[in-house]
Parts: structure tokens; C-alpha cells; sequence
């Protein structure tokens, strides 16, 4: 075990599931901080307000995003996030994560860049804990 | 004057045998020739007898022996086509008839003569067989010939061309009136076919709307050929047409189901992948509550946990009859149309909604003069109805009261029916598109499951029609069926 995350991001409109993450999170001590919106509206205006605040200091390390969300779902965030991600001087990962086990989506968020990979819920707790490890340690 | 020596050898030249008959006696003499065609008689039969067992065919017997008395008798003429058997056991056709007497004095003798025919039978046959079966082929596949006649500016129909069109069989097609034959919107198409093979010789195979004398439109298949004289130049245009309406609307029904088809395996496929996904994400978190249990250290985390196990199996149960819910949707399909009164369809959802119309106590005016009725599955409509009427409720404008609008109308036969709120309104630039999608909410709204929409769109569809929206953010959203 390496270097502890500062602060993670999940963006999930499914309640049961923030909070078995944010629970792991706790018991595996794999994050100081954690970071929840319900959908892709909420964290996108969040992300602008810290470009608008010229400060850095928020930006998560690692970002879990949701596909399915009411409002702003997870492709449409993808498309607003990849216009301003430019603008942060940190490196973020972004994993997509989802239940959806269509191939479609999984070659959809692969074309995105700034996808590090696409998770099929469940993911294992040993599954968690070697990506914020990997992350923690390159950052 | 011709010796009978060279008239026998003319009338040879010419394959025309002949009987001498002696009136007074009976007695028949046959001429070389038709001895060489028929074979030597027998000596002890009488010729006439033999001929009448032994050469004709028997379909000419009788008619043949009456024909031969009157001759015989001096009272008629004989002029017959018959068939003869020769020497090589075939049957050949013959024309036989008396040689005119010009001098009526003369009446010891009479002279028949046997014309073979036989050739141009054939070939009349030919052309009659020929010609039933272009009839027969004709009046099967619907086809009628044409010719349009350039250099005197006239049209020529066949019956089979006047019967597709409706017109008389004394009907006389006009050549300036021509275009009147074509659908208005084919006109142009086929003024400019014709043009293009009567300067250019172009031929021309196409499918084109008609129009009868009676105005009824129908599909044919065109084809045209220019028509040449002797100095190459184009006098005319020849071609047949066929009547291929059903054909057609055939093909254009089967489009038809191949859309519906489609549609359904879109949705059917969308619904799957739904399905998936939604039981999917409960058993996902299940199976991360058990993984955490693995990992908790004392009993009070554990029960915390249980809390979650909880909550996970409220949500897949509401999952599951939300998934019966469009199951029973789609099985209403089995039911037949009946006029369904549109009053009598909202009076059933304004009281099955009540509590939540009063609650919000929301105005819901109906304009259903212009229409009244239609025939529709009730249950369909008032399902597209509790649906559109609870969603602008639920999107109302906050501190507005909810006020809804629904009118029906018909135009151009066509029926509509326009559903209006005045609520929050939504940004369809943004979400135009998935409006009508599965599990698609666009509000935060802890009462949108996304399902009343895409139930509505695909009730509406099921039946035919097609729902569309306007909207405009904060003043309110217009649904328009067309039934």
C-alpha cells in the first residue's frame, strides 16, 4: 500500500450504491475525502466553479461516472467535461462505471480519451482498492 | 384452248386434284393426281364409298354426303374444307369445291377440285394459338398494348389497355388529352419519357401512377419502344403497360410491416437491455452489501448492512412490477378497436387521478367538439391520457396552478388530439430526442421512474399514430397525437 488518495469523485444517481462505495472507501481507507453528485448537472456546475475560482485545490484525483442518470447522464457529461478538462493543470482520472453490460456502451466510453477504463458493476472490493492504489501512486 | 393433258399438268403444278362426276350416272372418275395423293382404289368397292371409309376424315362424313346429293342433285354448290387421309396414313387439309357451270345447258358433268390447303390451315392456326395465348397472358397479367401514332398525332388502346383504364371498348383516347391518364404527380414523368423516346428513340421501362376515366389511381409498369420507318426515322411509339396495383400495394404493405417490425424489435431490444440493466444494478449492490459483510469487524456494521439488504429489495421489487407494468402494456395489443367516446375516456381518468388533481387542485379544460370519438382500445387512451395529464401535474410550474388543455380535431380526414400544460416546460434542444426513451428523466424529480412516456409513445404507435412535443422552458409543453 502506497500513498493515500486526497479526494475522490462519484457521480451516481443510485443512493444504495453511493453509500456501499463511500462505506468501502471508509473501511479500506482509500481516500481522505469523497465527493458525491447525483448526476452529471450537479458535478459539471461544480467543475466549472472551480475553473471560474482559478483554484485547484478541489479537483478530485479519480472520478467514478455513472452512465444512466436523470438530468444529465453520464455520455452527456462526458461531452461538457472533455471541454473544459483542458483547463485543469491536474491529472484526473475517470472511470465510467455502470450495470450496462452492452458492448455498445462499453465501445462508446472507450473512444472518450479521457476514459481510463469501463467498470461493470459489482466491482470487487480487491478491484477498488488496486485503482486507487495505481492512482494514488502515479499522482 | 388448254387440251385436258395440260390442264392436268398445270392443275399438278398447283397441287389441285379433281373428281369428274357424271350426273346422269353417278359414276366418279378420279384424276391422276388425286390418285397419286390418296393411293390406287380398290377395283371391287364403288369410289365414292371407298373414299367416303378410307380418305375422309370422319368429322366430314356426314356433312360431306349431304353436300355431295345436292351437288349431285344439280341443286347447290359444294364448297368445303376437309381433311383428307394420304397414301402415307396423314391427314392433310383440303379445300373442295365445285367448278362453276357457266353454261347451264351443259349439265352431264360436274368437275370438283381438291385444293391443298393445308399450309396456310397450318399457319392459321398458328396465328389463332399464337393469339389466344397473348390474349389469355394478356387479360391474366393485366397488360394492355398501345402505339402512339407521331406523325398523325393519334393513340391506339387495345382492350385490354381500355378495360385497366375503365374506359369502353368504343372509347377513343384523345391525343391532346393524353396527361389526363397520369396521376398529377407523375405527369411531368411521363410527358418527359414519351418526349425523350419520340425525338430520341429511347426506350423506356417504369412504374408510374395512373389515373381511370373515372379518376380511380393505380401503379402500372410502363414500357415503350420507338417505332422506325423505312428512312430510320421514328414514327411512333408501341408499348405495353400493366396494371401491377397490387403488386405495388402489396410491396408498400410489406414496407409498411417491415417498419413496424423494426420498431418493435428497437423497442424490444431497448426493453432487454432495460431489463438487464435495471436487475443488473440491484444485484450489484447486493452482491457489494456481501462483500462488505466479509470484510465487517463487529455486529453493529453488520447490521448497518442489513439496512442496505433492505432498501435493495424495496427497489427491485418496485423494478420488477414496473417491468409487469409494460409487460401487461404490450399484452393489451390483443384487443380490439371500439369507439371510445374521448369525454367518456377522460370522465374514467380524471376520477382514477382525483387525489393527485385535487391535491395539486389542477384545471383540466376539454375541447372535444370538433371530435368526439374514435375507434381506439380504451384502455389505450386513457392510459395516454392518465399518462400525459399526471406528467403535467407532476412538471408543473411551481406556485402556478396546473392548468391542462386537451382538444381533439380532424383535418384532411386525419384525427389529432393536443394535450397543453403550462408547466416547467422542458429544453427540448437538450433532450428532444431521448424524450420518449426508457428510464429518460430530465427533473429531478424523486417521483420520475421514465417509464410514462415511452408507454405512451409506443401505445400511440401500436395503433398508427405518432406523438410529437413542443416545448418552451418555464411556460409549458404541447403533446400532439395523430391517430
Amino acid at each position: 500500500m502506497g500513498q493515500k488518495m486526497e479526494l475522490a469523485c462519484i457521480i451516481d444517481d443510485d443512493k444504495i450504491y453511493v453509500n456501499l462505495v463511500r462505506k468501502i472507501i471508509e473501511i479500506k481507507k482509500l481516500s481522505e475525502n469523497l465527493l458525491i453528485f447525483k448526476n452529471g448537472l450537479e458535478a459539471l456546475d461544480y467543475f466549472k466553479i472551480i475553473l471560474t475560482n482559478m483554484t485547484e485545490e478541489k479537483l478530485p484525483d479519480i472520478i467514478f461516472l455513472d452512465l444512466n442518470m436523470p438530468v444529465m447522464d453520464g455520455w452527456e457529461f462526458l461531452g461538457e467535461f472533455i471541454k473544459i478538462k483542458n483547463q485543469f493543470d491536474k491529472k484526473i482520472t475517470l472511470y465510467v462505471v455502470s450495470s450496462s453490460i452492452d458492448p455498445r456502451d462499453l465501445e462508446r466510453a472507450k473512444s472518450f480519451n479521457l476514459v481510463t477504463d469501463y467498470l461493470i458493476k459489482p466491482i470487487e472490493l480487491k478491484k477498488f482498492e488496486k485503482i486507487f492504489d495505481r492512482v494514488a501512486n502515479v499522482a | 384452248m388448254l387440251n385436258d393433258l395440260q390442264l392436268n399438268n398445270i392443275l399438278e403444278d398447283f397441287d389441285i386434284a379433281y373428281w369428274k362426276i357424271n350426273l346422269l350416272t353417278k359414276e366418279i372418275s378420279w384424276s391422276d393426281h388425286f390418285e397419286a395423293l390418296v393411293g390406287t382404289p380398290p377395283t371391287e368397292e364403288s369410289l365414292f364409298e371407298h373414299f367416303m371409309t378410307n380418305v375422309l376424315h370422319k368429322d366430314y362424313r356426314y356433312d360431306y354426303r349431304v353436300a355431295f346429293e345436292n351437288l349431285t342433285l344439280g341443286s347447290e354448290n359444294l364448297n368445303q374444307e376437309i381433311r383428307l387421309k394420304l397414301k402415307n396414313d396423314k391427314f392433310r387439309w383440303f379445300e373442295c369445291r365445285n367448278l362453276k357451270r357457266k353454261d347451264s345447258n351443259n349439265i352431264e358433268t360436274a368437275v370438283l377440285l381438291f385444293v391443298n390447303i393445308h399450309q396456310s390451315k397450318r399457319d392459321q392456326y398458328t396465328i389463332e394459338e399464337n393469339f389466344f395465348y397473348y390474349r389469355e397472358t394478356a387479360e391474366m397479367t393485366t397488360t394492355g398494348g398501345w402505339y402512339i401514332d407521331i406523325t398523325t398525332k393519334s393513340i391506339y388502346w387495345d382492350d385490354v389497355t381500355k378495360k385497366i383504364l375503365d374506359c369502353p371498348k368504343d372509347f377513343n383516347p384523345d391525343y391532346d388529352k393524353r396527361l389526363q391518364f397520369y396521376a398529377s404527380e407523375h405527369q411531368e414523368q411521363a410527358n418527359s419519357i414519351f418526349e425523350k423516346c419520340e425525338k430520341y428513340g429511347i426506350p423506356f421501362k417504369t412504374e408510374l401512377k395512373m389515373v381511370t376515366l373515372y379518376g380511380r389511381e393505380f401503379w402500372v409498369q410502363a414500357t415503350g419502344k420507338p417505332v422506325y420507318n423505312e428512312e430510320q426515322q421514328i414514327i411512333g411509339i408501341r408499348g405495353v403497360l400493366q396494371n401491377i396495383d397490387e403488386n405495388k400495394s402489396n410491396e408498400l404493405n410489406l414496407q409498411n410491416s417491415l417498419d413496424i417490425i423494426a420498431a418493435q424489435n428497437s423497442r424490444l431490444f431497448n426493453f432487454a437491455h432495460v431489463v438487464s440493466h435495471n436487475l443488473r444494478s440491484h444485484s450489484s449492490n447486493l452482491s457489494l452489501v456481501v462483500q462488505l459483510l466479509n470484510e465487517a469487524k463487529n455486529s453493529q456494521d453488520k447490521i448497518d448492512l442489513i439496512e442496505n439488504v433492505e432498501d435493495i429489495s424495496v427497489n427491485l421489487d418496485a423494478a420488477i412490477s414496473r417491468l409487469n407494468d409494460m409487460v401487461s402494456h404490450q399484452t393489451l395489443l390483443k384487443k380490439e378497436r371500439t369507439l371510445v367516446s374521448f369525454k367518456q375516456s377522460l370522465d374514467i381518468v380524471i376520477s382514477s387521478a382525483s387525489s393527485l388533481i385535487n391535491r395539486e387542485s389542477a384545471k383540466i379544460i376539454a375541447e372535444f367538439k370538433a371530435l368526439k370519438e374514435i375507434s381506439y382500445i380504451p384502455e389505450y387512451l386513457e392510459s395516454i391520457l392518465l399518462n400525459l395529464i399526471t406528467n403535467a401535474i407532476r412538471y408543473k410550474q411551481p406556485g402556478r396552478v396546473p392548468v391542462i388543455f386537451i382538444q381533439t380535431y380532424s383535418v384532411n380526414d386525419q384525427n389529432f388530439m393536443e394535450i397543453s400544460d403550462n408547466g416547467i416546460g422542458i429544453d427540448l434542444d437538450q433532450y428532444g430526442d431521448k424524450m420518449f426513451g426508457m428510464y429518460k428523466t430530465f427533473h429531478s424529480n424523486p417521483d420520475a421512474k421514465g417509464i410514462g412516456l415511452f408507454i405512451t409513445k409506443n401505445q400511440v404507435e401500436t395503433m398508427g399514430g405518432s406523438i410529437s412535443v413542443t416545448s418552451t422552458v418555464n411556460i409549458g409543453t404541447t403533446f400532439k397525437i395523430k391517430f
